[in-house]
């Protein structure tokens, strides 16, 4: 079929050709928002694949935002529209999401879900200067590129708080800490964990590597001693340990840990009244809340898309949506001539850095809601986020 | 005391990895394939159990259904996807295998969403003996484990069925000409290694009870390894290589120095025993000629 | 002189260099004149490396005939090693064509000098045995990688490397793309290759003719993984940071799918193969947006599956030989259908490739070994038949 084969390949060469032929009008340096009838925001997520829960959450919960604003009349009139691309949580796609997003017109950006990629998308989008603040990738160095911003807490962030709050309650103790050895998020907050943690308090630690666990009866035998387990991983795993643990593990003891193991109570068919110890986090975001606004965001999700997906990632992207249109706003009330749907993604990121560095305040649904008043957000001009964090006790130990 | 949990739980893990490479070795025996898709068969298995448990309640009912849902779509993969490439390249098998392995884990994220879901299936606690703290569920497992594998003993020694899938395994022709129907037996080996797949999806979330759509490519994974180093084709080797993986994994992951490396030190254990077994432990040697 | 040189010129033995030149030329001109779109320079990047990395594996499966699921683990030491190096350059000299050369020398050495270590296994190992020994292989590398410390190799984070210009990246790929044909292809159509596709099909018969296939099993491993280390070095110039999840199992069964898919044994096949795959995934990914990603698994799995059907089931020989893509485009242009059916010397036919894969045919008869009909106890392979 030496034939047969000659023209597939003289066909092939034919539609690359002209598929790029057909891009060439556009050169390097054009505004590819020119012909934008709305603002695109983009964001690269794990939409399939062993992540998939947390790019879909984000997904769903930014299309949410930008429906409500768009309902409200976006900014007078000028409407939004969120375009969300699968990543596979894997960083070699993200040239190819990000590159595809800008080329169809982005102008602002939700970044990457999940830190691997979104160390790739920082270093991409800063070479175009497109401004993103992403909801959930926690790795310190994403903001480390002057357009970009967190929604959530740094690891080391969350790292150093966990080691002050330990070393009030457990000096001169042993406590025990499980981590995942392969996630960057898991790996992060341990380091600064350890850093700011007191040298008389002894640190059990015991790890697990990989998405499918076949068991924790290794990880139980080691920490089983502990009153105290940090566990800075996701609330998945750490709902298997929980469940596998509850008879071994001593009844008065407490898992802490950190954003991860928001949703914890939430899991389909695990009722965490079942295991005796206690469990308390600190994060930004409670999706249990009883009062608030989160509380309204988390009614509004449920009967949007169900339980199923409700986490601190889709609430933390809805934030983002809300505050990069909130700036967006100010912006367009202070001068109603700098913002316009066709505007470049490197003049609205210039625009957006000098309104998230000069004091930008917001409110919404995450960070602390205290009598009534929920705290307001603001950033550093580093691209770190300053809000209040929650500390969310989900149980108190049971006494026997 | 410490040490004697990790080996019981080794022994129940390795009991798991057993089942499932009894199930690879079976298939491979009989079809000469790798089934890259056995593993999701796993995890069809454990959505099955979800599913049952959600409309009976009853996790025997559950468990029973899971194994029938498990055969049949064992079956139906390999009257669809297998059976039109019978005579055809084995390379061209393997692919078709990635190809139904890469579809029955999109097929379970449509359905079943992104989101893990807990099942648990029974509580089951602990028993405490001496200083040693039990699962009831390692023990579950293990003698499952040991059922199953007398049971197929006694399958393959005993009963004329048992007997013709040798045949077959051993010259296909030949069985044929002996009045065995091959098409039937090969349908049976899956149906087969499809149940063992349910039943270890069953021991799995008995012990973690965890479950998503890529849940079954990494245990599909060792234990094809599992199955390897006891000798791919035979059953005591699935047994021993499973029972084996299951302890090493256990004794790694107890050293947290180590455990980072587990999945790298049971490979380099499969390298080292081919290496001087090339056939595995328990494996037939071949001979070849021209 | 140039009368000799012509006799021996067959075009068909250069019509993939010319394909992947003008292909390569077109897009060069087009990026050095107007400009491309980042777009399309990551896909060409991205195709460039999947052809390198499947011309290599079809060295050792098409032509060898061996199973290898490790491929990955060879791109993850070149895409590591070069990577590490290329950063310690960058400060001394400068981010440009002297380090990517030495970049590429370096990770495709590293990665040959294992192609040979897990070469010497494979010349005690056959079929689905040495599978899974280059699958556990692919996973060991992945694994080491992933628990070094940060200051040495990145760890969980994955190695930050300097990425390459992207508007010149591309050439050298594609460059490389030919040097890698050219060297596959010397191999294939030489009498080193000749006595590769003797293993392929009758590993016993070869060593009865005096064949060297230690030798040889080594050569082809140590060739594939020499590009694929190569592949790598390109894989971390292309991205700013080099994680070791890439290179797992999976991903050396999607090199894997190229070959086959683009026939065995057909390095013109291969090249086909690897750059429809992925340009197909890279499109994929992006037009199925929102709630249809999760159908890109699908698509892709049930175009696999049919495809493989369609063209090796044996059932289906009639329907293949009525309805097939030559004969389609014949009737489109009118031609008359050629009816001869000439394989090139290096395109197999897969139902034809047997083998070492195919354990259960080696062993359908036992023969009694008679003293004059025992085999040659020289050779060290040969031991332990009874």
């Amino acid at each position: 079929m030496a034939f047969s084969k000659k023209i597939l390949s003289l066909v092939l060469v034919a539609v690359m050709v002209f598929s790029a032929v057909s891009f060439v009008s556009c050169g390097a340096e054009t505004n590819y928002a020119a012909n934008n009838t709305e603002f695109y925001i983009g964001v690269s997520g794990p939409l399939t694949g062993g992540a998939a829960i947390y790019g879909i959450a984000v997904e769903n919960a930014a299309n949410m935002a930008v429906e409500e604003i768009n309902a409200a009349g976006g900014i007078n009139g000028m409407k939004f529209k969120l375009v969300a691309k699968d990543d596979k949580h894997d960083a070699t796609n993200v040239s190819n999401t990000y590159s595809t997003m800008y080329e169809e017109g982005m102008q602002v950006s939700l970044g990457c879900v999940t830190t691997k990629p979104g160390l790739e998308f920082s270093k991409l989008s800063a070479e175009d200067n497109v401004f993103f603040l992403t909801p959930s990738a926690t790795g310190d160095d994403i903001p480390k590129v002057a357009n970009g911003y967190q929604m959530c807490f740094a690891d080391s962030n969350q790292g150093a708080e966990a080691a002050k709050y330990v070393n009030e309650l457990y000096k001169g103790q042993t406590i025990g800490v499980l981590f995942r050895s392969d996630d960057p998020y898991s790996t992060g907050i341990l380091a600064k964990f350890k850093e700011g943690l007191d040298s008389s308090i002894t640190l059990t630690e015991a790890n697990f590597a990989g998405e499918t666990v076949a068991s924790f009866d290794a990880q139980i035998d080691i920490l089983k001693g502990c009153k105290f387990i940090f566990m800075p991983i996701y609330y998945d795993p750490a709902s298997q340990f929980m469940a596998q643990a509850k008879d071994k593990v001593a009844p008065d003891a407490v898992y802490y840990g950190c954003d991860g193991l928001d949703g914890i109570d939430s899991i389909d068919g695990f009722d965490i009244t079942t295991i005796p110890q206690g469990v308390s986090f600190i994060s930004h975001y409670n999706s249990q809340a009883t009062e608030g606004p989160a509380k309204e965001f988390n009614d509004k999700y449920i009967a949007k898309y169900g339980k199923d997906s409700l986490n601190q990632f889709g609430a933390s992207a809805y934030d983002c949506v809300y505050a990069i249109y909130n700036a967006m706003k100010e912006i367009y009330e202070a001068d109603n001539s700098k913002i316009y749907v066709t505007m470049s993604a490197d003049e609205l990121c210039e625009l957006l850095k000098a309104k998230f560095n000069g004091g930008f305040k917001f409110t919404g649904i995450t960070g602390e809601y205290k009598d009534g008043v929920q705290s307001s957000i603001s950033w550093e001009s580093t691209g770190y986020v300053n809000k209040q964090a929650i500390k969310y006790d989900v149980k108190a130990p049971t006494a026997q | 005391m410490e040490f004697i949990s990790t080996l019981i739980n080794g022994l129940s893990l390795g009991g798991i990895y057993a089942m499932i490479a009894l199930g690879y070795t079976m298939v491979y025996g009989i079809a000469k394939m790798l089934n890259f898709a056995h593993g999701d068969i796993i995890m069809a298995g454990g959505y099955a159990i979800y599913v049952f448990l959600l409309l009976s309640g009853n996790p025997i009912v559950a468990a029973v259904g899971a194994i029938v849902m498990c055969v049949l779509l064992g079956v139906v993969i390999e009257k669809i996807a297998y059976r039109p490439l019978r005579g055809a390249s084995p390379l061209a098998v393997l692919i078709t295998a990635i190809g139904v392995s890469y579809f029955l884990q999109s097929i379970a994220q449509i359905v079943f969403g992104s989101a893990p879901k807990m099942i648990i299936v029974a509580q089951l606690g602990i028993i405490k003996l001496g200083g040693v703290t039990i699962d009831v569920s390692a023990l579950i497992t293990l003698a499952c484990s040991a059922v199953v594998m007398v049971a197929l003993t006694c399958f393959v020694k005993y009963t004329k069925v048992g007997r013709a899938t040798v045949a077959v395994s051993e010259d296909k022709g030949a069985a044929q000409l002996m009045g065995v129907n091959v098409n039937n037996i090969i349908t049976l080996t899956f149906a087969i290694g499809s149940a063992l797949a349910a039943l270890a999806a069953l021991c799995y979330l008995l012990k973690a009870p965890s479950m998503y759509s890529t849940f079954g490519s990494l245990p599909g994974i060792k234990a094809f390894t599992a199955a390897v180093i006891g000798g791919i084709g035979s059953i005591p080797g699935a047994m021993l290589g499973g029972i084996m993986m299951g302890v090493v994994e256990s004794i790694c992951n107890s050293v947290p120095v180590i455990a980072p490396y587990t999945d790298a030190i049971e490979f380099s254990l499969l390298i080292i025993i081919l290496l001087v077994k090339p056939t595995g432990f328990l494996g037939k040697k071949r001979r070849e000629k021209v | 002189m140039g009368k000799n040189l012509l006799a021996g010129f067959k075009w068909k033995h250069y019509v993939n260099y010319a394909g992947v030149g003008i292909f390569a030329l077109v897009f060069t001109i087009m990026s050095l004149t107007t400009g491309l779109p980042s777009s399309t320079l990551y896909l060409l990047e991205k195709i460039a490396i999947s052809v390198i990395l499947a011309v290599s594996l079809s060295l050792v499966v098409g032509f060898l005939g061996e199973l290898s699921l490790g491929h990955a683990g060879f791109m993850c030491i070149g895409a590591y090693i070069g990577g590490k190096l290329s950063a310690v350059l960058e400060g001394v000299l400068g981010n440009g064509v002297l380090t990517l050369i030495l970049a590429i020398i370096v990770g495709g050495a590293c990665a040959a000098i294992f192609g040979i270590v897990i070469g010497l296994p494979a010349l005690r190992l056959k079929g689905d045995y040495l599978a899974i020994v280059t699958l556990a292989f692919g996973e060991i590398v992945k694994t080491i990688f992933r628990n070094t410390s940060n200051e040495s190799f990145g760890g969980t984070l994955g190695l930050p490397t300097p990425r390459y210009d992207k508007k010149t990246l591309f050439i050298f790929a594609f460059l490389m793309v030919l040097a890698c044909l050219a060297v596959t292809q010397n191999i294939i159509r030489s009498k080193h290759g000749r006595a590769i596709t003797s293993i392929r099909d009758n590993e016993i018969a070869a060593r009865a003719m005096g064949i060297n296939v230690t030798k040889y099993k080594l050569m082809v491993f140590t060739v594939a993984a020499f590009f694929a280390g190569i592949a790598g070095v390109f894989y971390s110039y292309s991205q700013f940071n080099v994680q070791s999840d890439k290179f797992g199992y999976n991903y050396s069964i999607e090199i894997l799918v190229m070959v086959v898919l683009g026939g065995m044994g057909s390095v013109n096949g291969s090249i086909l193969a690897a750059t429809l795959i992925t340009y197909l995934n890279t499109k994929l990914a992006t037009m199925l947006t929102g709630e249809m990603a999760v159908l890109q698994n699908l698509i892709y799995s049930l175009i696999l599956v049919l495809i493989v059907i369609y063209n090796n089931a044996p059932g289906l020989k009639g329907f293949r030989e009525k309805y097939n893509f030559g004969i389609l485009m014949n009737k489109i242009i009118k031609k008359k259908p050629e009816h001869e059916h000439h394989e090139g010397d290096d395109s197999a036919q897969w139902h034809r490739i047997p083998t070492k894969i195919k354990m259960d045919e080696i062993i359908s008869t036992d023969i009694v070994v008679k003293d004059y009909t025992k085999p040659d106890r020289a050779n060290k392979g040969d031991k332990g038949d009874e």
